[in-house]
């Protein structure tokens, strides 16, 4: 592809990247950080087989059976009085929207339905930790890492990917991002890599006329100490005129997308900028909080309902932004909570931690469309695990290790999800 | 991660010079090679220490391989022991550690008693005056001081903005400063997201927190217990007979006792949450047992069983729950959980099992008094071995301040700073409280150095940093007051070096020298401790 057809094609693309960085290279101050590379990179971008990865983490264990329910089970109403969703042939206004003949996505969800019936969004049920802890944060950190109860394990299993690649860009300065205050443990180990709560707002302040001299200082500073803080200082120098060239505020997405004014929503908003900008990146982790629904749920009407919302609609505007935003990059999303909760809910209209819940899989390279579960049954109480949960039927790891390898390119899985044989099931194309 | 980088690291013995610390020749592995040797199939943690005068050396847990991956893939890089080269003075070293940051003055006080005296004085902090900063605190942030219902009828951005500056101003100016460490420590372990309770937290703050921070760990545990603050945040108050909640029950478990490891199962957990229907919060943040919810049935939380009763009224039914509290408090597992806490946050990120273990036996011994178990972690002979810690985003801001010196009429810039630097006060959304581990903070280096740059250009009346004492009348006279202001007088040669490379074009200019501190505070120097 030449440059002329990127320049014909995808004008906010042009603003974001190309234009900006030559901007920047004429000047005479950035020449020594800016990466020379970017100009001829960009030329072999669909050389690049390989996807980029966004990976969202929903904290607080998710209610999966909130999020996609199965409609015809008698059980999940009788065991969800005051908060399942209504069917979706109900004449209620708070009804869901149905998927197939089982499962239906709660209308605060409903924003997704387009990227489900484009084919480019699986739901998986019934996934999780074959684990059975249900404490929160060590459940997380066995996904995050990759492999439940081992101490030894520290680094995550997108950071072990990124480990284990070859940079998509060899100059890249920045491969993967956490659009977090900290980096999350799905993303450590990873080269080149950093938390990025703002993208906007990277940069170094005090007095231009200085701040050349000031990095330098820094940079010299942190070449001679240990890598463990060494490392990500010298990575945010590298990446600084590399961030500063792109014009955050002034992005402005394609496919008639609207992102959500969230938290969530302006990440995901960010990371659209990012992967357009075409700098290099190759994996984003992005986390949305507010899951731990243990009183006052409210899938309907409250808070459960309006983190549902806020995270379909982020979603869904990047699906429409990347994907039929004119946008030839693949891009995989990944959804995932670290468990669901219980098939019945407690005392307080909420529900406690429980097992099995629903991931999310969007992307081209997604064999979407459809409601992926492994010998679903009934909700009934004899069906469940220890009485209360929905059993974890696919394991967390059987995606995503298809992801990494079918469309990742990564064929390390081993050192991925150590002593792990995945299943496969059919995930991508 | 580097770790395929074969270029040794400077070295370690240590030649001092004056008060800065040359650092030249090879006498030691680099953390690089300590980590390609641990690849390599090698042990870690066999060299000694040169030049140390301790008997023993802090060994490393040797990290067990984790089959089918490198070590170098499943483990991160962990802090330097280069800091010990260049850390000589133990009482600096204490200095360091036990307050939340060095500042000149502290540092001659704790010179001149010495490593055992200073240590002393601030295991008993009541010892200590601080009359100067409470009073301060009082008329600058007075709903620290308020009732529940005096609180309630304030506005909560008032209340939420007053308990974060007025911990930050504590902190930067009390001179109880271990104390301060321990009101850090506790916040996280039994942590309140300020923004799900409110003023609630206030209350916690100044009644669970700070009362017992540096008092006896079971009073410390049944405080938290019966704070509305705790109770509203996980859910207690929603928990009631054939309704139960479980989530309070859990975390009292998995996060402010026993641990996760504890041994106790799902079952415990929801038999827990039955022992402890009826507790409840009524009116504005007053603990209540409300019999009515409470579930009288017969119940068994981790082998011990509670019988049916038919006492129904009077506190029969939350005596069952003081009950277990009780017996949690001094659960050995517990003592192994907060002793092994304690030593991660005060030492180091990885103790020795043995360490973990004395801590624990002091624990039961003493029946959980926390300045005793503090005092058996603080030793000399365990600080002057164990590898510098990262300071978090709040230690590094105070510490900042601390080191600046500055006249203080607000604390309004040094919270926001705090938010940029991802570290906003007791706003940790989950009840884990704010990480202690250096991979989640070491990447965020940017809103440091801006917080450094934009506190250094403060002259205003609410934060006015007085630059001329760190003005040299040469680059290199300057630099040392910066190193000895900042860092106790120990760094390298070659940093005192390159700082006053950057002072020479006009070492006398104030603005030079702010720039200069600014640098010095965003070194890597500066973020350990």
């Amino acid at each position: 592809m030449s440059e002329h057809q990127h320049d014909s094609g995808c004008d906010e693309y042009n603003a974001l990247s190309r234009r900006a960085f030559v901007g920047a290279a004429a000047g005479v101050a950035v020449v020594a950080a800016f990466p020379a590379w970017l100009p001829k990179v960009v030329l072999a971008q669909n050389a690049a087989s390989r996807d980029i990865i966004v990976s969202v983490f929903l904290r607080g264990g998710a209610d999966g059976l909130s999020m996609v329910y199965p409609f015809t089970d008698a059980n999940y109403y009788t065991g969800r009085p005051t908060i399942a969703i209504p069917r979706p042939d109900s004449s209620l206004a708070n009804r869901g929207v149905a998927l197939n003949g089982e499962f239906g996505i709660s209308n605060a969800m409903s924003a997704l339905v387009p990227a489900f019936q484009a084919g480019n969004l699986l739901v998986v049920h019934g996934a999780g930790l074959v684990n059975t802890t249900r404490s929160h944060f060590d459940a997380q950190r066995f996904i995050e890492v990759g492999k439940a109860a081992d101490p030894n394990l520290v680094t995550g299993w997108l950071g072990r990917h990124l480990a284990t690649s070859t940079p998509v860009r060899s100059n890249a300065p920045l491969r993967a991002l956490g659009l977090s205050q900290g980096l999350q443990r799905t993303l450590v180990g990873a080269p080149k890599t950093l938390p990025i709560p703002n993208p906007a707002g990277f940069g170094l302040g005090g007095s231009a006329t200085s701040r050349d001299e000031r990095s330098a200082w820094l940079r010299s500073d942190y070449a001679t100490v240990d890598t463990s803080i060494g490392t990500p200082a010298l990575d945010a120098l590298n990446t600084l005129s590399l961030l500063n060239s792109i014009n955050f505020t002034s992005y402005a997405p394609g496919g008639g997308a609207v992102y959500p004014n969230s938290g969530f929503g302006r990440g995901m908003r960010s990371a659209a900028a990012l992967i357009k900008a075409d700098i290099g990146i190759e994996a984003i982790q992005i986390d949305a909080g507010g899951w731990d629904t243990h009183s006052a749920q409210a899938p309907l009407t409250g808070s459960m309902s309006r983190t549902m919302t806020d995270l379909a609609q982020s979603l869904a505007a990047f699906h429409a932004d990347t994907l039929t935003g004119g946008v030839s990059y693949k891009i995989t999303v990944v959804v995932l909570s670290e468990f669901g909760r219980n098939v019945r809910e407690n005392g307080s209209q909420g529900t406690d931690h429980g097992r099995g819940s629903c991931m999310f899989v969007m992307g081209p390279g997604i064999a979407g469309g459809r409601v992926l579960t492994n010998n679903w049954v009934p909700l009934a109480r004899e069906n469940l695990e220890a009485g209360q949960d929905l059993r974890v039927t696919i394991d967390h790891r059987d995606i995503l290790s298809e992801i990494v390898s079918r469309r990742l390119g990564n064929t390390n899985v081993g050192v991925i999800f150590p002593g792990y044989v995945p299943t496969v099931r059919g995930v991508t194309l | 991660m580097g770790l395929s980088e074969s270029d040794p690291v400077e070295t370690r013995a240590a030649v001092t010079t004056g008060t800065a610390v040359e650092l030249t020749t090879d006498a030691g592995p680099s953390r690089r090679h300590f980590l390609a040797a641990a690849a390599a199939g090698l042990v870690l943690g066999a060299r000694e220490l040169p030049a140390q005068n301790t008997g023993r050396r802090a060994r490393r847990k040797t990290a067990a391989p984790v089959a089918g991956v490198a070590a170098s893939l499943s483990a991160v890089a962990t802090p330097p022991d280069s800091q010990l080269a260049i850390w000589r003075d133990p009482v600096a070293r204490l200095v360091r550690r036990i307050t939340l940051g060095i500042t000149r003055d502290e540092l001659e006080r704790a010179k001149k008693l010495g490593y055992a005296k200073y240590l002393d004085e601030q295991l008993t902090p009541s010892t200590l005056d601080d009359r100067a900063v409470s009073a301060t605190i009082a008329t600058r942030y007075p709903t620290l001081r308020m009732s529940p219902d005096e609180l309630y009828a304030v506005s909560q951005g008032t209340v939420m903005t007053e308990l974060q500056e007025g911990t930050l101003y504590r902190a930067a100016f009390s001179r109880r400063q271990l104390n301060e460490r321990m009101v850090e420590f506790w916040s996280d372990h039994f942590n309140v997201d300020r923004n799900q309770v409110y003023y609630l937290k206030t209350v916690d703050d100044r009644d669970v927190i700070r009362k017992h921070a540096m008092g006896k760990f079971p009073a410390l545990l049944k405080a938290s217990a019966h704070s509305a603050a705790m109770m509203e945040y996980l859910d207690q108050t929603s928990s009631r007979r054939g309704n139960i909640n479980e989530n309070y029950a859990r975390e009292i478990m998995e996060l402010h006792s026993v641990g996760v490891d504890g041994g106790y199962t799902q079952q415990d957990v929801n038999e827990l949450a039955r022992v402890l229907t009826g507790w409840t919060v009524s009116g504005r943040g007053i603990f209540t047992y409300d019999a009515p919810l409470h579930d009288f049935g017969p119940k068994s939380v981790m082998g011990r069983t509670i019988p049916a009763t038919a006492q129904r009224t009077g506190l029969a039914g939350k005596a069952e729950a003081d009950a277990v509290i009780d017996s949690l408090a001094l659960h050995p597992k517990t003592a192994q959980y907060v002793a092994s806490k304690l030593t991660k946050f005060l030492l180091q990120y990885d103790p020795t099992d043995a360490m973990v273990q004395a801590v624990a036996a002091e624990f039961t011994r003493t029946k959980g008094d926390i300045p005793a178990m503090l005092r058996l972690i603080l030793s000399e002979s365990n600080l002057m071995v164990a590898p510098a810690k990262y300071k978090r985003p709040y230690h590094f801001a105070v510490s900042m301040v601390r080191a600046m010196g500055p006249a203080v009429t607000s604390m309004s810039l040094v919270r926001t700073l705090l938010d940029n630097m991802g570290q906003s006060l007791f706003a940790w959304e989950t009840p884990d409280g704010y990480p202690d581990t250096m991979e989640f903070w070491s990447g965020l280096v940017l809103a440091r150095w801006n917080a450094a740059g934009t506190l250094v250009a403060q002259t205003g009346a609410a934060f006015n940093f007085d630059v001329t004492s760190f003005v040299g009348t040469t680059a290199e006279a300057g630099a040392q007051l910066i190193v000895d202001r900042l860092l106790g007088g120990e760094a390298p040669v070659s940093y005192v070096t390159r700082l006053a490379d950057f002072l020479r074009p006009s070492p006398t200019s104030t603005a030079r020298v702010r720039e200069a501190v600014s640098l010095a505070l965003s070194s890597a120097q500066f973020q350990w401790y």
